[in-house]
């Protein structure tokens, strides 16, 4: 028997360490993106990602083991309007921000990106590239190793670009920390599709009005404001 | 990072699949591929050191269940309950050419030294690269070349005397 074709072999191109760590955010910005985009049009490596999530489902279904006790009520919030979202997700990330989990980072700068998302009663954690639905409320938590003005901004999948945070025409301060919520969370509409987000990081505070039309025209791949750094993230609203 | 109790019950729930998933495919047994997942996460409540120096959260439990695994193999190896093992219903390949090759398999990594059969599992079972394999194993791509061709080597025997 050939050890490369048993029954047990894998069969997708990307390796189930590499599929794994894209989806747990373990990856950096480039290698991040660069799975993402073979996976969006590999069926090989989207049906091995889609069997690595059915399995995650099983698991959040298990009862805990003894030794780790019952749940922390904290993972689950009621339903709440964005406003209340935030809350509660603050409340979750008072958890979650013990152990290392799914960030987007980018390499070598410290700064990244976390998504969380509350579906029905359910708060998860969000890899990049997972699967989310209309009506879902997101929040997002951000690592910056100093000071920064931060925005994320969006752009939908019919072309519309926008700006979830700040409400404002300037990127925010937010302080140095790991995993600091943005106060802002947001319910997601009706379309469908992949959704593109630009976090920035910058030294001051920038305007995002051009920043918006450039991703409008297209151009997420345009440059970012001087001495930014930007952060990219994709979410597939279903 | 503080890894206490609660935080690895959050460990559990947001990367105990990493370790399900792999424990199903080695041993071939629901119940023993939840045991592993239970056994790996008790354990670092003994233990939180363990994960916290790794530098990959997911790399370590890649390490974990397959140290873990392969030791269950050897174990089911030694005694009757390689019978069991081989025919508990339940199985995900419990029948068929394709489910009895599956437990050839099995039989045959419960033969390979740890580190030969570890190198099998990540190159093919987890279809790793030699640099991703190597870099699990801590040792050089070359060694890593050394260890996939003695496992063939070993695996054709064990075929032949069979």
């Amino acid at each position: 028997m050939n050890l490369a074709a048993t029954p047990l072999s894998w069969n997708a191109c990307l390796s189930a360490l590499r599929l794994d760590r894209w989806m747990m955010g373990e990856l950096g910005a480039a290698d991040t993106e660069t799975v993402g985009t073979h996976v969006s049009s590999c069926a090989a490596c989207s049906a091995a990602l889609a069997g690595i999530r059915g399995v995650r489902e099983e698991v959040r279904a298990l009862p805990l083991p003894a030794a780790l006790g019952r749940p922390s009520p904290r993972r689950r919030v009621p339903g709440a309007a964005v406003a209340g979202v935030g809350l509660a997700l603050a409340a979750s990330l008072v958890l979650v921000l013990r152990v290392p989990h799914p960030v987007q980072r980018s390499k070598g700068s410290g700064v990244g990106l976390a998504m969380y998302v509350q579906h029905g009663d359910e708060v998860r954690r969000a890899a990049p590239g997972e699967t989310v639905s209309p009506g879902d409320a997101v929040r997002f938590a951000v690592s910056t190793p100093v000071p920064a003005y931060v925005a994320v901004l969006s752009l939908d999948p019919a072309g519309k670009a926008s700006v979830y945070f700040p409400q404002a025409t300037r990127a925010a301060p937010v302080p140095a920390g790991s995993e600091v919520p943005l106060p802002l969370g947001t319910r997601l509409d009706a379309t469908t599709g992949q959704e593109r987000l630009l976090v920035l990081f910058c030294p001051s505070a920038v305007e995002l009005e051009p920043i918006r039309q450039a991703l409008a025209r297209g151009q997420d791949g345009a440059p970012l404001p001087a001495d930014c750094q930007g952060l990219r993230w994709s979410f597939v609203k279903r | 990072m503080i890894l206490d109790t609660p935080a690895i019950a959050s460990l559990y729930r947001s990367h105990g699949h990493v370790v399900l998933r792999r424990a199903r495919t080695l041993l071939g047994s629901e119940a023993d591929a939840r045991e592993v997942l239970q056994e790996i996460f008790t354990a670092l409540v003994r233990n939180p050191d363990a994960v916290r120096s790794a530098g990959s959260v997911v790399g370590w439990l890649y390490q974990a269940t397959t140290h873990h695994c392969l030791n269950q193999l050897r174990k089911a190896r030694t005694g009757a309950r390689v019978l069991e093992l081989h025919v508990r219903p339940g199985m995900a390949e419990s029948g068929g050419p394709r489910g009895e090759a599956a437990a050839e398999v099995r039989r045959l990594l419960a033969l390979l030294p740890e580190d030969v059969a570890a190198a099998v599992v990540y190159r093919h079972l987890d279809g790793m690269t030699h640099a991703e394999v190597a870099d699990l194993l801590g040792c050089s791509r070359r060694q890593v070349g050394y260890l996939l061709e003695r496992a063939q080597g070993l695996w054709d025997r064990a075929e032949q005397t069979a």
